[in-house]
């Protein structure tokens, strides 16, 4: 049982459709496309739906609008965001110089934090946490070399497009193998999660919807 | 078509004695058990709730046990949300503790928080409180801010999972304990944050997850985690299915190379 739903009557008919839309995606796996069609649009139409209602209920409305409306010149900053937001809005309308502003800003922001924060957060902790101390155990000194012998390994296998000697493209071939290796290990995660996932469907089916609990 | 039937008839199927998800000795589930313990008396604990609709069915179950377990500890839980997904999930677990009868005001929605990383960042300089929200809770956590909170939960699986709490929040508040829930898939992401201490403790494989909800005596508030634990039989059958799959794969193509290097020999 999911959890999800109550006991009222919307409860109900909101089990009723979750298990509709259910039955027509694993009725893709039958051939039957056209309405497996129509639930990705009906996906699609709602998660930009909710994305709108919460762009507005929660970011545009209380962070913008409202402060703005309580006190128009104590916070002049507003001013510019409103600005922003009508060049996103108006994007197709206006010149390529002016809408592309706004996505600019957010970019530039999202990469300048992003960046800054995996050097500071992972790549120099990482680094710190990988390197091998005296006194360390056999298991960890071994972990550690092997760490950076993969990594050196994987790194040089992204060496494209160079001149390269045999010595130094058995290396890289070496590192691509590892590198499919990591990836075949990660996809096997991915397996789990999604047959997990599989699972509870057929749950809801047959539990919440059915109601043949075990 | 067939792999949908045969899991169905599987999730049917009576349990199986010696198949199950947990294990007594599992050192994550042990470390989280710690972790919580050393939590002060009525913590005040921040989730970052930011879980992929595609992974959730994993961790769900460990994560209501856990918000239980939090609740049973006298925990006061804010919820915030900086992804799309992880706010429509947020508002549906909301949504259940409330049908659950948990406490209200021990819960706090501080709803969703745009601008990915900068919102992050922007987190842990200001925490807004809804206008709605004027209780205790409510008001302490706008008075202190990030500061008010004694430990992070953060529930993983999207893009702003415990990697990005790692590298934006824990370097610019200091010494708050950051735990986390995250589905197998980010395993090879979150594994050498564990090992590094950068994350307290985490609940990562269902094998975990399992061992940690098997180790919880909740009373009363057992009515807030899953009613009935997640069947291990039907993911052992569909890891065959897949294997098998595999296995036919690799063996058809290993036998079309060797029929072809022995016409190749022939001729």
């Amino acid at each position: 049982m999911s959890g999800f739903f109550g006991t009222t009557a919307a409860d109900t008919v909101a089990i009723w459709i979750a298990a509709i839309v259910t039955l027509i995606v694993l009725g893709a796996l039958i051939g039957e496309r056209r309405l497996f069609g129509w639930s990705q649009h009906l996906l699609a139409g709602l998660a930009t739906g909710f994305l709108a209602l919460i762009a507005v209920t929660e970011v545009i409305g209380p962070r913008l609008v409202q402060p703005l409306v309580a006190d128009p010149t104590g916070r002049p900053e507003l001013w510019a965001g409103v600005a922003l937001v009508a060049a996103a809005a108006g994007a197709p309308w206006l010149p390529r110089q002016l809408s592309i502003v706004p996505a600019s800003i957010a970019i530039g922001a999202l990469a300048a934090f992003a960046l800054g924060g995996a050097v500071i957060g992972t790549l120099l902790p990482q680094i710190d946490a990988s390197i091998v101390r005296p006194g360390d155990s056999v298991a960890t000194t071994v972990a550690g070399a092997s760490a950076a012998v993969v990594t050196a390994l994987v790194l040089i296998g992204f060496l494209h497009g160079r001149p390269r000697g045999r010595v130094l493209s058995s290396v890289a071939g070496a590192g691509r193998w590892l590198l499919i290796a990591g990836l075949g290990g990660w996809l096997g995660f991915l397996i789990v999660s999604r047959l997990i996932l599989l699972v509870d469907r057929i749950g809801f089916l047959v539990g919440d919807w059915l109601g043949l609990s075990r | 078509m067939l792999l949908v039937v045969v899991l169905a008839i599987a999730w049917q199927a009576p349990d199986v004695g010696w198949l199950r998800d947990s294990t007594t000795d599992s050192e994550d589930a042990e470390r989280m058990t710690s972790v919580l313990d050393a939590l002060v008396d009525e913590p005040l604990v921040l989730i970052g709730f930011d879980a992929d609709v595609g992974t959730y069915a994993e961790i769900r179950p460990t994560v209501r046990a856990l918000l239980a377990d939090l609740l049973a500890r006298d925990g006061r839980l804010a919820f915030v949300s900086l992804t799309a997904e992880g706010r429509s999930l947020t508002s549906a677990e909301l949504a259940r503790l409330g049908r659950g009868e948990a406490n209200p005001t021990r819960l706090l929605d501080l709803g969703f928080i745009p601008g990915a990383e900068a919102g992050l960042v922007d987190l842990t300089r200001d925490v807004r409180v809804g206008e709605g929200d004027d209780g205790v809770f409510a008001q302490e956590v706008e008075g202190a801010g990030i500061g008010a909170f004694d430990a992070i939960l953060v529930i993983g699986g999207n893009d702003l999972g415990p990697r990005s709490w790692v590298e934006q929040v824990i370097p610019r508040i200091g010494d708050v304990p950051l735990i986390t829930v995250t589905p197998t898939v980010l395993l090879p992401e979150v594994q050498p944050y564990l090992i590094g201490e950068q994350l307290a403790a985490g609940l990562i494989t269902p094998r975990d997850g399992a061992a940690y909800r098997q180790s919880l005596e909740l009373g009363n508030l057992e009515r807030l985690v899953e009613p009935t634990e997640p069947r291990p039989l039907p993911v052992l059958v569909g890891m065959l299915i897949a294997v098998a799959v595999l296995g036919q794969t690799l063996a058809s193509r290993t036998l079309g190379g060797v029929r072809s290097a022995g016409s190749r020999s022939v001729g």
